[in-house]
């Protein structure tokens, strides 16, 4: 196995709550590496998508270690942190969040301006991307011109857009009809398959089946799957 | 996409509401914009009413404005010693009083009496000036165009006046006068009637010769400044009062025009209130309905600086935008409010209580940038600090 792209060691969360403190996840450890696909599943409330957020940097650990690349990321500033989520890492949401304002390529585009890519490098990118995910000839439709599933592809065509190193998704297909998400299932295999290490957190075990490695959580604790 | 591009996309994503948010803005700035134009508009109006009279120092009996104050006694010997200074160039010793046009159309009016070898307080329209009119056995006078409508009278017409000048008399003679001309006079209030005759002439209406003056209109020597010849007139005659037209408009602004520039300054401080308070509720409720999506750019990598800038340009934006719009819209409210605040009895029609004046707009400007500023500092604050992970959680569960 090739070095991980990312490791945690220890992972703990607690939320401060007026009834007392309440402990998401509890001492999580494991890596995935480069050429992973993982699937976390477990009932709800179980952690999973604290975990998802913690790997992603979008929320800190109580206790414990993240390394990205090797780099521990929890204790690098802000800016630095929303650098290598710009760049290194790829977030899909549940509910999209596609900007209704902007067109398909434009949500496409978007982070890759923020990330300071050239404007022909951007177009390139972009129209590969939206061929990639099949939406060619929905370029120019905003999200409400979109189904679910286009909405969704077009979020994984942006996730993709700087060439992350880890894909994140967090329910990609609880939005959807069992088919579409099958599509969008399809698709994520797809983007495995060209190379790119995945996390997807999911109550479907359909979706799950689909990773080559699979854990389970429980109480904020992997029960199963996780690397000794 | 950059920051501007993207909040204008932000911006308008809701036209209607985009349109109802600027104008708002538009509305409250040209009220700001019209209490700028008040703070100062009387003021500047009553300075270009002075200087266009063409004299540039008064002198009075007393601090007291003239008529109200006592006379000036000694007028011809006074005048000519002030002329002989070197910083003067002319002085015209002026009275004012009242008088009634005598006849089936009886008019109340202003008379003033000038000595008018050298310069008019006034501007002929029509006809010709006192000094013009040769041949005619009857003294000549100028009367206003007020006068001349509701009497229909032009030049070379003749009216019979019986003055209301001195206490001395109780009745005195009418004098008849030819109309030489139809003039304007500069402090006239709109509905105003007045007449001005020659020195002797007005000394004959009022039964005696009594070489006063209400006042002395001095105009300075070219090359001279006010204050030296005002300095030089408190010299010779330290009895009397002399202000040039710049020591005039600062007891002006001390005295009569205070209550304007309190009021507009008040008035301005509320509406740039309202103007924060607005574009702030606004920004506020824009971010709050959009804290996910916040979120989810967060997540996506967008950083703070980002997202702050994002919402300062959408602030920039309606401000901006409001702003511009503000300027004609407040011109306009001003003309109109204006035409109603002249309707005051008393006021000269020359003068204008909204005046535009170019640090009028850049004020206007500043503060509105401030106040978008201001504005956006907490909504800013909210978007910025957000937490990525339990708002998007929240946004699922929710």
């Amino acid at each position: 196995m090739s070095a991980a792209v990312i490791e945690a060691t220890g992972l703990t969360k607690t939320f401060p709550m007026p009834a007392g403190p309440v402990t998401a996840l509890r001492n999580v450890s494991f890596s995935v590496s480069p050429d992973e696909y993982v699937a976390v599943s477990g009932p709800s409330g179980c952690g999973k998508s604290t975990l998802l957020h913690l790997l992603g940097s979008v929320d800190t650990a109580t206790s414990g270690t993240l390394l990205f690349d090797g780099r521990d990321i929890s204790t690098l500033p802000d800016a630095e942190r929303s650098r290598i989520r710009l760049t290194q890492i790829g977030f899909v949401f549940q509910r999209f969040y596609l900007l209704p304002m902007l067109t398909a390529w434009e949500n496409v585009e978007l982070p890759q301006g923020e990330a300071g890519v050239s404007k022909p490098e951007r177009r390139a990118r972009t129209a590969e991307l939206l061929d990639y995910v099949g939406l060619s000839q929905r370029a120019q439709h905003r999200p409400s011109q979109l189904s679910g599933g286009e909405m969704q592809r077009v979020a994984i065509a942006r996730a993709l857009a700087n060439s992350p190193r880890l894909l994140l998704a967090d329910e990609p297909t609880g939005e959807l009809d069992q088919s579409t998400g099958e599509q969008i299932a399809e698709l994520l295999d797809r983007v495995h398959a060209d190379g790119n290490a995945i996390v997807v957190v999911t109550h479907d075990p359909a979706i799950a089946a689909r990773a080559k490695r699979q854990l389970k959580m429980r109480d904020g604790e992997i029960v199963a799957g996780a690397p000794a | 996409m950059n920051s501007f591009h993207f909040a204008w996309r932000s911006l308008f994503r809701q036209p209607v509401r985009a349109a109802l948010a600027i104008a708002g803005v538009a509305a409250i700035g040209a009220l700001l914009f019209d209490m700028l134009l008040l703070s100062q508009g009387m003021l500047i109006s009553f300075r270009d009413l002075l200087d266009d009279g063409g004299f540039d120092i008064r002198i009075l009996a007393t601090p007291s404005t003239p008529i109200s104050g006592p006379r000036m006694a000694d007028a011809a010997a006074t005048a000519a010693a002030v002329e002989a200074l070197p910083e003067v160039d002319a002085v015209v010793p002026m009275r004012i009083g009242q008088a009634r046009i005598v006849g089936p159309d009886s008019v109340n009016l202003s008379l003033i009496g000038a000595v008018t070898s050298r310069r008019d307080a006034w501007t002929v329209v029509e006809g010709v000036d006192l000094d013009d009119l040769i041949g005619n056995d009857d003294p000549p006078m100028v009367i206003n165009r007020n006068i001349a409508e509701e009497l229909t009278l032009a030049p070379g017409g003749t009216v019979t006046i019986r003055s209301e000048c001195t206490e001395r008399y109780s009745v005195l003679p009418t004098v008849d006068f030819v109309v030489s001309g139809i003039a304007e006079f500069p402090f006239d209030p709109v509905t105003q009637m007045t007449a001005a005759v020659a020195m002797p002439d007005f000394d004959r209406a009022c039964g005696s010769v009594m070489d006063e003056a209400d006042v002395f209109l001095v105009a300075t020597r070219a090359g001279e400044y006010p204050e030296m010849a005002v300095a030089a007139i408190q010299r010779l005659r330290p009895d009397l009062h002399a202000y040039s037209n710049d020591q005039l408009v600062d007891r002006f602004q001390q005295v009569g025009f205070s209550y304007f520039r309190q009021i507009s300054t008040v008035l301005a401080t509320i509406t740039l209130f309202f103007a924060f308070l607005l574009i702030s509720v606004l920004l506020t409720v824009s971010v709050n309905q959009r804290f996910a999506e916040i979120a989810a750019l967060r997540a996506l990598g967008f950083s703070r600086r980002r997202i702050a800038g994002d919402l300062l340009w959408e602030s920039i934006l309606m401000v901006g935008t409001g702003g511009l719009l503000a300027l004609p819209l407040g011109l306009v409210l001003a003309i109109w409010l204006d035409r109603i605040l002249k309707a005051m009895p008393g006021i000269p029609s020359d003068l204008h209580f909204f005046v535009l004046y170019p640090a009028a707009v850049i004020l206007h400007v500043a503060l509105l940038a401030a106040a978008g500023a201001l504005a956006a500092a907490y909504p800013v604050f909210l978007a910025s600090k957000l937490p990525m992970a339990s708002t998007l959680r929240n946004e699922v569960v929710g």
